[in-house]
């Protein structure tokens, strides 16, 4: 038996499935994922935001802004992980 | 008496205060808990690998295994491109994954429950990717802040959110490491502080908490290491290959 053969063979039974689909068991892995993804991009814009403020004077408009600004991307952050994962 | 469950991640300076300049680099309790995972990592390595058979022993098959595990994630998210930064996401995936295991051996100490040592590896991570995109691509790297087919009119903002979201990666990344590592081991200092003050009559229902929440905190443990390992990969594919 020549390795294509063997190769085909392999191929029918199912042993290299069940390596492939481990990847899927983590739900929970992924359930902690998108809080801090969600968090992290609030944190860093309000940050943005204060510093803005304290360099150009304008206290406390531009935080808020960023503030909401970092909500949208926290969404949108959690929306292309979700994808993400659904591709998986 | 109940022992103060924060009391755990309190670094200690071992042997003679050193300074370098106004920094404090003495030698601590997290760094020599560093040097013990790399040991400890070198040499399950060395000796897991000292007689190399074609049917492995079992040692070299878990050895075999972490190889394989790590090489089939990086080939899934990043492709064939990534093959030159496998020692790397290895590297860094044992490290996690070891520092978090011996931080679950009781009376010892968890590295990565310090978000410095965290941040550090995300930041390491994030201009390290940012460096390997500009390599790569130029200043066309800037694209990936410009998504396709966006109304003019939004363009502003949506460069604005994408750049937060960019700058926002090492900040989940490492909160994310951190926050698992230092609320499980809280929790079962917790618990088993119950389990001292509730004494014989009492004490067996928080007994039963703390055995089960030590299950799952081995599973964070190496949940974790593998959602550290495996975003990183992610990162990688997005500054090898340009799309969005």
């Amino acid at each position: 038996m020549d390795l294509k053969e063997l190769k085909n063979k392999i191929k029918k039974t199912n042993l290299i499935k069940t390596t492939s689909e481990t990847h899927k068991g983590n739900a929970f892995g992924i359930a902690m994922r998108m809080g801090t993804e969600f968090v992290a991009a609030v944190f860093v814009a309000s940050f943005i935001g204060f510093y803005l403020d304290k360099w150009l004077d304008t206290k406390p408009i531009l935080m808020l802004i960023f503030f909401f600004i970092g909500a949208a991307t926290g969404i949108l952050n959690v929306v292309r992980t979700s994808k993400m994962i659904n591709k998986e | 008496m109940a022992a103060n469950p924060m009391q755990q991640f309190k670094v200690k300076t071992i042997g003679p205060k050193i300074e370098l300049g106004s920094f404090d680099i003495s030698f601590t309790n997290s760094s020599l808990f560093m040097v013990l995972v790399v040991l400890s990592i070198v040499s399950f390595f060395i000796i897991a690998t000292q007689n190399k058979s074609l049917i492995p022993n079992k040692l070299q098959l878990v050895a075999e295994m972490i190889y394989e595990f790590v090489a089939k994630m990086i080939n899934e998210t990043a492709g064939q491109d990534a093959r030159p930064y496998f020692p790397f996401i290895l590297s860094l995936f044992l490290f996690v994954l070891f520092s978090n295991m011996i931080g679950m051996i009781p009376y010892s100490f968890t590295i990565t429950s310090h978000i410095v040592v965290t941040f550090a590896l995300a930041i390491v991570i994030f201009f390290g990717v940012t460096v390997i995109g500009f390599l790569k691509h130029g200043i066309k790297y800037l694209e990936l802040f410009v998504p396709k087919g966006v109304p003019k009119l939004l363009l502003p903002l949506i460069i604005v959110i994408e750049i937060i979201s960019y700058l926002s990666r090492p900040i989940s990344l490492s909160v994310r490491l951190f926050a698992n590592m230092m609320a499980g081991h809280t929790m079962l200092k917790v618990f088993g502080g119950f389990v001292v003050s509730l004494g014989l009559v009492g004490g067996w229902l928080p007994l039963g908490f703390s055995v089960a929440l030590t299950g799952l905190e081995i599973l964070v443990a190496f949940l974790q290491a593998y959602v550290f390992a495996i975003l990183t990969c992610i990162y990688l594919n997005d500054a090898l290959h340009l799309h969005h």
